[in-house]
């Protein structure tokens, strides 16, 4: 089974792709709300995949995403993104993110891109 | 009752979370008016929930909630990047409070199951109106600032793009189409760029300004992306990179023999190349303030919100538990055996059991926090109403209480918060001529006390005025008494007397007659009770006392014919055996009973009740002396049972559907498996008045 | 998919259950009361009284830790108290969530009645108590009357609710 880390400060969202994922025979080993727990979760489970928002507390999704891929350059980080923030996805994609997914996202839209980004 | 709760669990947690969220912003934004300006972390904290918001809705389908989110979140942006001068923080501030108000509103709807339906349109237009102003008005200054960087940007990128030209062999043509519903095309195009330029430096794309201009989204859905470009792969090198790209539903890969053909599209797409090379990092502040956050955001992550309804279930089987463990213990079956072993186990038992209470218990306690912090906005929505000036301090917000109690004192205190500015604090001008400081003073205050929590709403305004409450009770026919004997407390507490408003105007926050009697009737509910202090002229002190639980009570089982009943021990005030000749006969036949001078009623469960085979003679049952309010009245019962903790259940819908029985608050289990009605003292009272 | 799996199990559930009756007697009348409404089927309880209650409502039953009322069918169908016995049965029933305990002289059986031996009850009827009974079943020789569940437990209820609003 796949392991996946899902940063996001709201916990709706992290139970939304939860709920998601878990129907799809991913496994979920961890949940981090802010960029420095993504950060520690992420030496502590190494997942397969992250998905990552981007605008967090205490640190961001651009700047874990950074740290992260400093510690890991072979990190899979899905950026979770939003209209608007074409900019940020953009930064995101320079640093190392492999793809993102707009907000809001249907079930099987998530599915396909993790699978493709493992695939890579 | 709002325990009940959804079996979605998505729904559930969209709604708390939302709500979550609206509180944190509402205080952020309270704040923000208060200090006058709306501080960058206050803006960006903004930002950040109306993005949850937004983001969240948008799952859930709530449309109109997340529009909304949206634009507020598309101001506050507004306002971090270009920090406009001279913002009117208090239009701002009524802005998202309006929004606030919608998004309240509608969550509140899905909580009870109802449709979304409000409609978000006319504060959005509002909203779009105000955000264009600002833009204009900040526009003059703004334009300086950017062609300056333009520039610069420009520069840097000619310098670093007129080198390599010549290094690569082939030259490519590639047209992309992504897959429908990806959304954003344009950064997805972004990304293949980006890729790309692992294996050359040298590419032109088409169209140009893909990050800056949305409409270049529709442009890639329709026309597809062109990519042109140098390198030293291969054809299928080049492409197996391409499709590599993810959501390509399409892609068209040439290599290029004409190099004329190549140079003169080069040029056309040179310039938008450049801007797209500059990658806008932003000073990233988030790492800066990385430092100490650590042990906050993981307490933050230790939390787990809980539906009441489950809670209640848990502590309901926590209950039978120690009723089950009183059956085993105590099993009339173990009688006489010698059981060493058997005993410590079940002490064990015991102990584990209780802590298991406590514990469900604590999990049930509350902090006041939440509910004195709404009280922020009450007091700044009716000061600017009213134009007084008014500040919320609050003190023991951390006092914990039941979260069941919690739901019936939110609205008495807003009431009574309400009451103190509208009544109580005086107008500036008079506030000043009294010689007092313009901005008037109202204290939220909490503590424990015992098995109670005290709760004061103190103001500093003008206070009671005796002789005017006296005048109006006297017209409205609510003084049962010679004004000259009545002390004090007695005549501040005439404000509690249903129909009793002392303010000619009805305005639009209190008055309209309802207002104390409801608060008293509501604090009354859940066991507690309110009493006034004045002083004229410095203010008016409200003191509400609740209990901590309404779950748990401390009774006293007593026994009338074969029927047991549950006393609150907090409201008895002794018992004891009287004699025959203790009862005095009023001649209507109320009996009496003199106690140490005073007289005091006497109500007789049995006849109450209509118990049969209950003790009639005065000598051979017991009085229970109890006291609600200040009232006592005492109860004539067979006998005392012994003081223990009872769990307290709700008596069954059915029963509370036929009717609502005087005097009775609830049932519980004891420990022999039987039931015990709890009795509630303030009702019986009353029936003797 | 679980929540449609759990649907067709109660739709079987339910067709299972459809046409049985659990049948009980109140002196020498036979009654029915649809399986589906029915949850248990206990002895005689300890029952604690509740004052101010119509007296066809006993009082209150501790059933493993939850409270439910407890009516005396014979009492509300305004025939003389009998004191119970071992053979006096409580039906716990649930009715639009609403458990309730039914008092019976004793119970009888499941019966499964066909819709065709089933027939409207006399209208004409007075002197019985022809507005808890829904329908009247037919068994070889013998007549069940089958209770309208929902109306032994509302009907007359229903001034008092409309007073306490």
């Amino acid at each position: 089974m796949k392991k996946i880390l899902i940063v996001d400060d709201a916990a709706f969202m992290r139970m939304a792709i939860r709920t998601m994922l878990e129907k799809d025979d991913f496994e979920i080993v961890g949940e981090a709300e802010n960029g420095l727990q993504a950060i520690k979760k992420y030496k502590e489970c190494k997942p397969d995949v992250v998905t990552m928002d981007i605008t967090m507390p205490e640190m961001d999704g651009l700047a874990a995403l950074e740290v992260i891929m400093q510690y890991d350059p072979n990190a899979k980080v899905i950026m979770l993104s939003a209209m608007g923030q074409e900019v940020m996805v953009k930064d995101a994609i320079i640093r190392g993110a492999k793809t993102f997914v707009v907000k809001p996202f249907k079930e099987d839209h998530i599915i396909k891109t993790i699978n493709k980004v493992l695939a890579l | 009752m709002s325990g009940q709760y959804t079996n979605e669990p998505m729904l559930d947690i969209y709604i708390f979370e939302t709500s979550q969220l609206v509180e944190q912003l509402e205080e952020t934004v309270l704040s923000s008016e208060r200090c006058g300006s709306y501080s960058s972390d206050a803006i960006n904290e903004i930002f950040r929930i109306m993005h949850t918001i937004k983001g969240s809705s948008a799952m859930m389908l709530f449309n109109e909630i997340s529009n909304l989110a949206h634009i507020i979140e598309d101001m506050f942006f507004f306002l971090r990047e270009e920090k406009p001068i001279n913002l009117d923080c208090s239009a701002l501030t009524d802005f998202v409070f309006e929004s606030v108000d919608f998004i309240k509103l509608e969550i509140e709807k899905i909580k009870n199951g109802d449709n979304a339906d409000g409609e978000a349109t006319y504060i959005i237009d509002k909203l779009k109106v105000y955000i264009s102003q600002l833009k204009s008005n900040n526009n003059i200054i703004i334009e300086g600032k950017n062609t300056k960087q333009e520039s610069v940007k420009t520069q840097y990128y000619i310098s670093q793009s007129s080198s390599d030209k010549q290094l690569y062999k082939y030259n490519y043509k590639a047209k992309i189409f992504f897959e429908d519903g990806c959304e954003m095309e344009n950064i997805r195009a972004y990304t293949i760029i980006h890729n790309l330029k692992s294996i050359t430096s040298d590419i032109k794309h088409i169209p140009e300004d893909i990050i800056e201009n949305d409409d270049t989204i529709q442009q890639i859905r329709e026309m597809g992306f062109e990519i042109i470009f140098r390198a030293n792969q291969s054809y299928d090198e080049v492409y197996e990179f391409l499709m590599k790209s993810l959501f390509l539903k399409e892609l068209m890969l040439t290599e290029l023999h004409d190099d004329g053909d190549f140079i003169e599209k080069s040029i056309k797409a040179k310039e938008a190349s450049d801007s797209i090379k500059m990658p806008i990092i932003q000073p990233n502040q988030s790492v800066k303030q990385n430092n100490n956050t650590d042990s906050q955001g993981s307490a933050a992550q230790g939390f787990i919100s809980v539906p009441v309804g489950k809670m209640d279930k848990l502590m309901d089987l926590v209950g039978e538990m120690v009723i089950a463990e009183a059956m085993v213990t105590q099993n009339p079956d173990l009688k006489e055996l010698n059981l060493d072993n058997f005993n410590k186990a079940a002490r064990q038992l015991r102990k584990i059991t209780s802590e298991l209470q406590d514990m469900v218990m604590s999990i049930r306690m509350v902090p006041l926090s939440g509910t004195f912090h709404k009280m922020h906005r009450i007091v700044r929505d009716m000061s600017k109403k009213l134009n007084k000036e008014v500040e919320l301090v609050i003190i023991g917000e951390e006092t914990e209480v039941d979260k069941n109690i919690i739901e019936h004192i939110s609205d008495p205190i807003m009431h009574l918060v309400r009451n103190a500015i509208d009544h109580g604090i005086e107008g500036k001008d008079d506030r000043e001529a009294s010689g007092k400081n313009k901005l008037g003073k109202i204290t939220l205050e909490a503590k424990n006390a015992g098995n109670d929590v005290v709760i004061l709403i103190k103001d500093d305004g003008k206070g009671l005025n005796k002789q005017k409450i006296l005048e109006k009770a006297k017209q409205n026919g609510l003084l049962h008494k010679p004004e000259e004997e009545m002390n004090e407390k007695e005549i501040f507490n005439l404000i509690f007397l249903p129909g009793f408003s002392t303010k000619e105007a009805v305005t639009e926050f209190s008055g309209r007659g309802v207002g104390m009697d409801v608060v008293v009737k509501n604090i009354g509910k859940v066991g507690g009770s309110v009493s006034v202090d004045s002083i004229l002229g410095l203010g008016t002190t409200i003191t509400m006392k609740i209990p901590l639980t309404l779950a748990i009570v401390d009774g006293m089982n007593i026994s009338v014919g074969k029927s047991c009943y549950t006393i609150p021990t907090i409201a008895i005030k002794e018992s004891f055996r009287p004699k025959a000749s203790d009862s005095i006969k009023d001649p209507d036949g109320n009996e009496m009973i003199m106690v140490r001078g005073e007289c005091y009623p006497i109500l007789r469960l049995h006849q109450l009740y209509k118990v049969k085979s209950a003790r009639e003679h005065f000598h051979e049952g017991i009085l229970v002396m109890v006291e609600n309010e200040g009232k006592n009245i005492c109860l004539f019962a067979d006998e005392l049972l012994g003081e223990q903790q009872v769990v307290v259940k709700t008596l069954p819908t059915y029963i509370k559907k036929i009717r609502k029985i005087v005097g009775l608050s609830g049932c519980t289990l004891l420990g022999d498996g039987s039931i015990s009605l709890i009795l509630d003292v303030a009702g019986l009272i009353n029936i003797n008045v | 998919m679980a929540d449609i799996l759990m649907q067709e199990e109660l739709f079987e559930e339910e067709d299972t259950q459809k046409g049985k009756y659990l049948t009980f007697n109140i002196g020498t009348e036979f009654y029915g009361i649809e399986i589906k409404y029915v949850t248990e089927i206990i002895g005689i309880q300890v029952i604690t009284e509740v004052p101010e209650l119509p007296e066809h409502i006993r009082g209150i039953i501790n059933l493993r830790g939850k409270i439910i009322p407890v009516m005396d069918v014979r009492l509300r169908f305004k025939k003389p108290f009998r004191e119970y016995n071992d053979r006096t049965c409580v039906i716990v029933v649930d009715i639009k969530d609403i458990s309730v305990g039914l008092i019976v002289d004793s119970v009888s059986e499941v019966l499964n009645i066909p819709e065709q031996d089933i027939v409207e009850p006399p209208q004409i009827n007075k002197g019985f108590n022809n507005r808890y009974i829904k329908k009247i079943g037919k068994v070889g020789s013998d007549v069940k009357l089958l209770l309208n569940c929902e109306k032994l437990l509302t009907e007359d209820e229903i001034v008092d609710i409309n007073e306490a609003l």
